[in-house]
């Protein structure tokens, strides 16, 4: 199908970009990469009167190092975060898991930033962003402002990112040395996941000293297992130990049923992926 | 199709009828919907749908069939059509008012037609939406209902958020609070935007229709 017609804005600054978006009011989309948006634009389940793209503001892509932390701009897409030295190096389980992210095409054009906006439960990234306490600077035309990973996620397609104001950059801290996995419930390799568990560990001498676990499609928002990360704390990471730790993984979660599995079935699938996540990333 | 639902507000059978027929009241709790035309006991009205991504505009018409206040009674027939695109639904909704101790039990009967597409989807699919929204519209309904002098009670405490992977706690075995519709929804919008917001709008129109009659 073809979009509603809209009127269409590639403003080159963020100034500029807040303040189309202060004109424009709730009638607004942003669009990043559009891998979600044209789709439902296409499908016309959405009719926005202006499309505000943020693809030629060229501050808000790139990677770098600040202290502790790397800093990634809301418009590097996927592509350019699997490919990235830095993120390599200090935040492997963004790797792992962008790399699972639909198909090439996608990553091409999808981002970072847009991916993490749209808050897709079943998205990949919001796990990964739990996972590695990550914070979110929101930019609106007062300034400013950083909220915590915790925080972002408010519900259902819904972020912190409140209306008149642009996601800008993503503050991962350094996990350096970590092992990592992304393990992914999928039957077509670019759908959505159906349950997905990122899992990133830092381990010695075979014995895990300290877990972070994010959990995909397991509820409205993404989940951080936190309860699961105590119980693997000082737990060697062989298949037996592993498995006892993460065997409550599933509680607290309230995961959804639909053609793809009822929400018993991803209980039992998230306990499973769980284990191989932490086995993976402790390189078992 | 059809659906039930029931739920029991805090308010005699008279007062609940009231509150049902009263626009002001019962307005509020459906965010973007208006009523625009009425006449007799038809009705006109659209409805601004907002789900993250999703943003549509319903244009929906209804009428009363049957209207009973002694025995707490009516019955609407009600269409909603997508206003860009072309989903329909059409629904027919009985309801029921009964006294009970605690207040009004208040029993809803939906008998959805959904064309094209959607109807090719499952029951299950359908339920589960249907009860989400009924879900949001009572608890703001039973809200409004619960008069503020009898219920002085204060807030409840909000649960804190569940804690992910912790053993369950032993005494809670039997725990009905968990809110699947939440978690259903963003695979449904994947899967079934259109034809769940078909039935959203089957259901709005019929709210809209329930609160008009007076």
């Amino acid at each position: 199908m073809i979009p509603a017609s809209f009127d269409y804005t590639a403003p080159t600054t963020i100034d500029e970009a807040l303040a189309a978006l202060a004109d424009a009011g709730d009638e607004a989309k942003i669009i990043a990469g559009g891998q979600s948006l044209l789709p439902v634009l296409r499908m016309r389940l959405n009719a926005p009167s202006t499309v505000i793209d943020l693809g030629r503001i060229d501050g808000l892509r790139g990677i770098r190092e600040e202290g502790d932390a790397l800093v990634i701009g809301a418009m590097t897409t996927h592509d350019d975060v699997m490919h990235d030295a830095l993120v390599h190096e200090h935040a492997l389980l963004l790797i792992k898991a962008t790399s699972t992210v639909a198909d090439p095409q996608v990553r091409h054009r999808g981002t970072l930033g847009g991916s993490l906006a749209h808050a897709d439960p079943a998205g990949d990234l919001g796990a990964v962003a739990l996972a590695l306490d990550a914070s979110f600077v929101i930019m609106g035309r007062d300034g400013s402002r950083t909220v915590a990973a915790d925080d972002f996620f408010v519900g259902l397609f819904e972020t912190a990112v409140g209306e008149g104001e642009i996601l800008t950059e993503i503050r991962i801290p350094k996990h350096t040395g970590w092992g990592a996995h992304y393990e992914k419930f999928v039957r077509v390799v670019h759908q959505w996941s159906i349950v997905a568990v990122a899992a990133t560990v830092h381990h010695e001498g075979g014995t895990i000293h300290e877990a972070r676990i994010g959990l995909t499609n397991m509820g409205a928002t993404p989940l951080r297992a936190r309860a699961t990360e105590d119980a693997l704390h000082g737990v060697f990471a062989t298949d037996e130990d592993v498995r006892a730790a993460v065997a409550n993984i599933a509680e607290g979660t309230d995961p959804p049923s639909d053609l793809n599995g009822d929400a018993e079935y991803r209980r039992d699938l998230a306990v499973v992926l769980a284990r191989r996540a932490v086995l993976h990333a402790c390189g078992v | 199709m059809e659906l039930q639902h029931s739920f029991t507000v805090p308010s005699s059978p008279t007062d609940t009828w009231e509150a049902f027929t009263d626009v002001a009241s019962v307005a509020g709790c459906f965010p973007g919907a208006e009523v625009t035309q009425t006449d007799g006991t038809e009705f006109e009205g659209t409805c601004k749908v907002k789900l993250g991504p999703i943003a549509l505009v319903y244009s929906g018409t209804g009428r009363f069939v049957e209207q009973d206040p002694e025995q707490g009674r009516f019955v609407i027939e009600a269409k909603g059509k997508d206003k860009r695109g072309n989903g329909t639904a059409g629904a027919t909704v009985t309801a029921t008012l009964t006294p009970v101790s605690s207040g009004t039990a208040v029993a809803v009967v939906t008998d959805l037609q959904i064309t094209g597409k959607p109807a090719q989807f499952g029951r299950g699919v359908i339920q589960d939406v249907s009860d989400k929204l009924l879900q949001q519209f009572v608890s703001c309904l039973e809200q409004r209902l619960t008069p503020p002098e009898t219920a002085p009670h204060e807030p409840e405490p909000e649960a804190p958020p569940p804690v992910v992977g912790a053993p369950p706690p032993l005494a809670e075995a039997d725990d009905d609070a968990l809110d699947l519709g939440g978690a259903l929804l963003p695979v449904l919008v994947k899967n079934y935007g259109k034809q769940a917001l078909a039935v959203l709008v089957a259901l709005l129109v019929v709210l809209r229709a329930v609160r008009r009659r007076r």
